[in-house]
């Protein structure tokens, strides 16, 4: 029953898509979070008094016991480094210009941790467990974007 | 043996256009306030039943689990069911078959979708449920399914629009009283509703529920768990499910047969042998104002081409014989596509209790039914839940649930500025297959046939032709030719494009049943003006000329009335 496809480009093909874009907007968790990196340079978390854990950025709820949360803790501006990775090829496979490095840092009254660049650091190789801290955008420059903030650099 | 299975709780954010909240703090509002109405923590959930509709609404792949946390699904066994429209309705009888089949004593089922991110609008992610091949090239819109549908219903059965029109009114009106409504309206009438744009005759605006982003949670429990949790448990006492063919220009058009089934299969599930009788409240789902009357006569509750009439008579008001749609239903209360049907399953919940408060339906009903409807707009999903003699809630003043609805609506300016907002989009381009058989179809066309598949068997041509028959199951036989005429089945007079936009020129999509097949497909009617296509038309199709053809669904440029013999 299944004909062999001696010209393949005979095969009936349809191009198409689904003409949709999206708005994504950050709740009211997410809104607390980016107004206060805007306004005033700093990152927001949130803290569940029932289960004891750390959000960041804040949350409207805690997962693990429903609570209500608000953005009431403020974290960073360092932390340790959880884990990290080099990236040498771009979305389509092509090779990078330069390396991008990316880590994921457990801020300082977190208990989550965050994931973003991690800033020229230099020729010694990075270790698990160091120290970095998180660089912000000058006031100016902020839009309320996470790309308000630059990445992680290293404490030395 | 299955154990019995009540709902002891639900709960439901406000229905909006525009919701502050995202998805999971939608979710995570409806679950909060569907668990504190039965006083319950989670950790007394044992498990996560969760639905909503397509991730392009979103834009979120993979959106049960980005909905899970908001779910408290978080450490516990999770699968979020989906069966487009039908879904929230569907998630309650996941909930049922979770809890009966003794694999959770405490289920919590929710609901939740959120519209308002789709742009420019919602409706782009709906025109890939129509054929890729042989139906998007001629154009679709989400709207001609139910324009052609709403046209061959009232056209077999003699119907009067103001008849049909009068469901929107009554809807509209009973969202009224309904604390979390989007578009309540206590002074709506059918003028006005007659009076509203035409979209697709023919729909009008208002005979259309809205774009909304909402939540909805139930608390489902085993009969020892319920008795524990509850006074006052509510029980579920048959559920259903049925599909028809997913070709819908192949589908009976006039009567739900797929409803029908899904609604005896809970029937008898729930021992209810005469459903107009033993039935005493029903949420039928009603995205359009006739899909109410066309599932209530699905639902066997009113005889075919019957429940018009009752509409128009009172019937179906909420101190009528047989209350339908009491919560204000998708038309008034709002259509967040999976939450809405859940938002039946605990109007149900509230009415059967007796708290429902200004929506309170008179006396004391024993058992409800809630339906919806959707996937390739053929799938029936059905509940019927009833106090089983237990009395309903002693309470004589009772404040109007749900008692708490967040949701905060945006507003078009506020959702535009709102601080970190993202606009994206998810980029997928595809290239669909035409398979075997609509290969050889499209073939055909390019030579000037139309051909379709023969099955042996059951004796049916099909057209579209397919490679096997979906009924026998088994390969079909034989390639034949048939005619290049056919019947109009049904048609619609479209003037707006997908994304809403006015039309210069109307359009005419029509099914044409093709003669010589016991199928047909979709295209256009030319060479006939608006007030001269009628169903039942005979017509011919209209060729574009040889060295222009393709091999596509565009190689008919037309459909026009067959010339005199």
């Amino acid at each position: 029953m299944l004909e062999k496809i001696a010209r393949p480009e005979e095969v009936r093909r349809w191009p198409g898509g689904m003409p949709v874009r999206h708005r994504y907007t950050p709740g009211v968790g997410g809104d607390a979070f980016f107004t206060a990196l805007r306004e005033r340079g700093i990152l927001l978390g949130s803290h569940c008094a029932h289960c004891g854990y750390r959000y960041v950025p804040a949350r409207l709820f805690c997962e693990r016991c429903f609570s209500e949360l608000s953005a009431d803790t403020e974290v960073g501006p360092a932390g340790e480094l959880v884990s990290f990775t080099i990236v040498f090829v771009g979305i389509e496979g092509e090779p990078l210009d330069r390396p991008d490095v990316l880590g994921a840092v457990r801020l300082d009254g977190a208990d989550a941790v965050l994931i973003h660049r991690v800033l020229e650091p230099g020729e010694e190789p990075l270790q698990i467990g160091e120290r970095l801290e998180v660089v912000v955008k000058t006031g100016s420059e902020r839009t309320g974007s996470i790309l308000d903030i630059e990445g992680f650099r290293r404490t030395d | 043996m299955a154990r019995r299975v009540a709902v002891v709780g639900a709960g439901m954010t406000k229905f909006v256009r525009r919701a502050q909240e995202t998805g999971k703090e939608l979710a995570w509002e409806a679950s909060r306030e569907a668990l504190a109405s039965c006083e319950l923590a989670l950790d007394r959930v044992d498990a996560v039943c969760l639905t909503s509709a397509p991730d392009a609404f979103d834009g979120v792949h993979m959106k049960g689990e980005y909905l899970s946390d908001g779910a408290g699904a978080f450490g516990r066994p999770f699968m979020r069911t989906y069966v487009g429209g039908g879904s929230g309705v569907f998630t309650a009888i996941q909930a049922y078959y979770t809890v009966a089949s003794g694999m959770a004593d405490v289920v919590l089922a929710v609901a939740e979708e959120k519209m308002s991110s789709t742009q420019p609008h919602p409706q782009g992610a709906f025109l890939t449920i129509f054929d890729n091949v042989l139906e998007r090239p001629l154009g679709p819109n989400l709207l001609w399914i139910f324009a052609l549908e709403m046209n061959r219903y009232m056209t077999v059965h003699g119907l009067d629009k103001r008849d049909i029109a009068s469901v929107a009114v009554k809807n509209k009106r009973n969202a009224a009283d309904h604390p979390a409504a989007l578009l309540g309206q206590a002074d709506i009438t059918v003028e006005d509703v007659l009076a509203s744009e035409t979209l697709a005759w023919p729909v009008q605006r208002l005979d259309v529920s809205p774009i909304s982003d909402g939540a909805v949670a139930l608390v489902v429990a085993s009969e020892e768990a319920a008795k524990e949790i509850s006074n006052d448990p509510i029980w579920i006492q048959g559920v259903g499910w049925n599909l028809d063919t997913a070709y819908w220009t192949n589908r009976d058009l006039v009567f739900p047969e797929y409803v029908a089934n899904a609604a005896r299969m809970a029937y008898d599930m729930a021992g209810v042998t005469e459903p107009r009788k033993q039935i005493h409240v029903a949420e039928p789902y009603d995205p359009f104002d006739y899909k109410e009357l066309h599932h209530l006569e699905g639902l066997l509750l009113f005889d075919k081409g019957k429940a018009p009439e009752a509409a128009r008579d009172g019937v179906l008001d909420r101190k009528g014989d047989l209350p339908s749609c009491p919560s204000g239903g998708l038309l008034g209360v709002g259509n967040p596509i999976a939450a809405a049907g859940l938002m039946k399953i605990a109007e149900l919940f509230w009415q059967l209790r007796g708290e429902a408060g200004a929506r309170q339906v008179p006396g004391t009903p024993e058992r409800g039914v809630a339906q919806a409807w959707g996937d390739l707009m053929q799938v029936g999903t059905v509940v019927v839940m009833g106090r089983d003699g237990g009395p309903p809630t002693t309470a004589t003043e009772v404040e109007t649930p749900p008692l708490a609805t967040p949701a905060t609506s945006l507003s078009d300016a506020e959702f535009r500025s709102a601080t970190g907002a993202v606009d994206d989009a998810i980029g997928a381009e595809y290239e669909w297959d035409a398979g075997v058989a609509v290969g050889r179809f499209l073939d055909g066309l390019r030579e000037g046939r139309i051909m379709g598949r023969e099955c042996r068997n059951c004796g049916r041509v099909l057209v579209p032709p397919r490679m096997f028959c979906e009924r026998c199951f088994r390969g079909t036989d034989a390639w034949v030719q048939v005619e290049h005429t056919g019947v109009v089945q049904t048609f619609s007079i479209c003037h707006v494009s997908w994304d809403m936009q006015h039309l210069d020129e109307p359009q005419l999509p029509a099914v044409i049943a093709i003669d010589g097949s016991d199928g047909g497909f979709l295209h256009m009617l030319g060479e006939v003006t608006p007030d001269d296509a009628s169903i039942g038309m005979a017509v011919e199709a209209v060729w574009k000329p040889v060295g222009k053809r393709t091999g596509s669904i565009l190689d008919i440029a037309y459909f026009k009335p067959k010339a005199e013999a």
